[in-house]
């Protein structure tokens, strides 16, 4: 089971400040193991950003994004209370979703 | 007396009895200082912990700064400096400074892993680590002097070039206790190793004197 | 706020100020990493590990004492290393959750100590235990003890391996660290005889997300690392020696303000 996102979401205003933690490898093929052998390719390929279930952010990474990605974005029309959801998807089919409530900004 | 100073005096022994201002003296400290390193490598194999051994001179030179070494103690490290130098068998001092230039950059060497020392085709002489050499080398260290125009302002003379082989092979000849390690003298760079850095730093035609 | 860090950034390393700008540059980009410290996720994952029950005996660690009674978690890490009666001798904190994990929970020490420094194929749980420990310190100051004889003891064991020179390059911590402004090529090298500077490095150094390392690294492991730079063996994990050390650089750092994890190359 991989590891929860941390995400923070902070609004001041109308806008929220969204910050987003992901734990993967992100294997970029390129790397040797211990013994020698290539370590085959493993990254995110689609992280989706929901503000109340609306698609605010849908990337497509590749395997040059680093390990343990950082994704920080901002949304308008935000409020204290809203929900925030994350979901990652790899090119090996895993998948993640985590959410958040915003809150204010103290 | 003022108030406060009899009223220390008359607590000293009680203060001193329930240890409020007091360490161990200074050969506890020793001990435990050297029963802590024998303990500090479980399962190394016996060679990789005689690492951690010390010669005469390491001894020396492991004093706290408040703690001088003494004139004696200097000659006796000079002395067996003096000792351990070794020259190429040819008797040539300046190698090729082409060679000079990859070592100088190669910081590795002798590290060990899992009780394994790394594999490496020969032991880098890690100048760089330290000393700025090529002016137009920006990934150096400063913890020694820098080393720019080396040749330059020195000149090639065979007494130039003698010192400078002995200063690598061991440091602590010209400078007792230097932070510089005595690359020649524990075996880590050979003699031979050693004439391409000398050369590497006094021919004109080195990145040293040139750039 | 974080565009103007970005240009403030960029001109730094534009400017030809030669190798003293770009270290500047690299300190502003650790601090713009900071803000989001991959190392949370690791606190993250120790506080489940703290409170799950684990181990053959099946128990969490909220029974563990780290010097403050047990399961109390606020300050422990500011008062480490320190005297514990029940092992009559000091432990470091990475020491004393071994004691914890093997002695409460039943897990053998061998297990924790071959899984001690994660690698990129397997996480370490003590990684994440003591990135959630020091974090519960956050905002304290760091007020390691000097009391017991054996802690003064320690301490002066500390200050004695300090300056050992010994190996094939004649190294002590001293050689690397004794000296104001100096740096291994262009890593910057803290100078540990600057009460100042071992403040910063003891309360927002270790244990720090390590961009090289791709992982959260503890003071056992950075003691681990120097004695590998300095052609030693492998520094046994919380060998009396790592806990002298860590025992004489925490204590000359009493003062400075805990925030932890820490982010490093």
């Amino acid at each position: 089971m991989s590891e929860p996102m941390r995400i923070r979401a902070t609004v001041q205003g109308d806008v929220a400040d969204v910050r987003i933690l992901m734990r993967h490898p992100m294997e970029t093929g390129q790397r040797k193991d211990a013994k020698g052998e290539i370590v085959p390719v493993h990254f995110i390929q689609n992280v989706v950003v929901t503000h109340n279930g609306r698609t605010v952010v849908d990337a497509q990474w590749s395997q040059a994004v680093s390990r343990d990605p950082f994704l920080g974005l901002r949304v308008k029309g935000a409020k204290a209370g809203d929900k925030i959801a994350v979901t990652w998807t790899d090119n090996k089919g895993d998948k993640r979703t985590d959410e958040a409530t915003i809150v204010a900004a103290s | 007396m003022p108030v406060k100073r009899r009223l220390l005096l008359l607590l000293a022994p009680a203060l001193l009895a329930a240890g409020c201002a007091s360490f161990p003296d200074r050969e506890t400290i020793r001990a435990g200082g050297e029963d802590a390193i024998a303990h500090a490598y479980p399962g190394m194999p016996p060679a990789l912990v005689a690492r951690s051994s010390q010669d005469a001179s390491q001894k020396l030179c492991s004093k706290a700064p408040e703690d001088k070494l003494t004139a004696e103690e200097a000659r006796q490290i000079v002395e067996s400096a003096r000792a351990s130098i070794k020259y190429p068998p040819s008797g040539k001092l300046v190698g090729d400074w082409k060679i000079g230039a990859q070592l100088v950059a190669n910081g590795a060497g002798q590290r060990v892993r899992d009780g394994r020392v790394e594999k490496t085709r020969e032991n880098g002489a890690l100048c760089a680590n330290c000393h700025a050499l090529d002016a137009k080398e920006v990934n150096a260290g400063n913890l020694g002097p820098s080393l720019m125009g080396y040749g330059a302002k020195r000149g090639t003379s065979d007494a130039v070039v003698k010192h400078t082989y002995e200063k690598i092979y061991n440091a602590w000849l010209y400078f007792p206790c230097s932070n510089m390690p005595r690359l020649g003298a524990s075996g880590f760079l050979t003699p031979e190793q050693i004439t391409h850095l000398v050369a590497y730093l006094v021919d004109p035609q080195s990145p040293v004197n040139r750039n | 706020m974080r565009a103007r860090s970005v240009a403030l950034a960029l001109m730094l390393i534009a400017s030809p100020l030669g190798a003293q700008g770009d270290v500047d540059g690299l300190s502003i980009g650790r601090q713009m990493l900071a803000e989001d410290n991959p190392g949370e996720l690791w606190v993250q994952r120790g506080e489940r590990l703290f409170y799950e029950k684990r181990g053959p005996r099946g128990v969490s660690l909220e029974r563990c004492d780290l010097g403050l009674g047990p399961g109390k978690l606020e300050g422990a890490f500011a008062q480490l290393p320190r005297y514990f009666s029940d092992t009559n001798s000091v432990q470091d904190l990475e020491s004393r959750l071994l004691t914890c994990m093997v002695g409460l929970q039943g897990f053998k020490r061998e297990e924790i100590v071959a899984n001690r420094f994660g690698t990129l194929d397997k996480d370490s749980d003590m990684e994440a235990l003591v990135s959630f420990i020091a974090s519960k310190s956050n905002g304290m100051k760091m007020n390691v003890p000097l009391a017991h004889p054996k802690e003064r003891e320690v301490y002066k064991i500390g200050e004695y391996l300090f300056y050992r020179r010994s190996g094939p390059l004649d190294f002590s911590c001293a050689t690397c660290h004794s000296d104001e402004a100096k740096r291994i090529r262009l890593q910057d090298l803290p100078n540990m005889t600057d009460p100042k500077q071992v403040q910063t490095v003891v309360s927002t150094g270790w244990p720090a997300y390590r961009g090289t390392q791709a992982s959260v690294r503890t003071m056992q492991h950075r003691l681990y690392d120097c004695n590998w730079q300095m052609r030693l063996p492998d520094l046994g994990y919380a060998s009396d020696m790592s806990i002298a050390l860590t025992s004489y650089l925490n204590h000359r750092g009493n003062g400075g303000v805990i925030q932890l994890p820490g982010v490093r190359r």
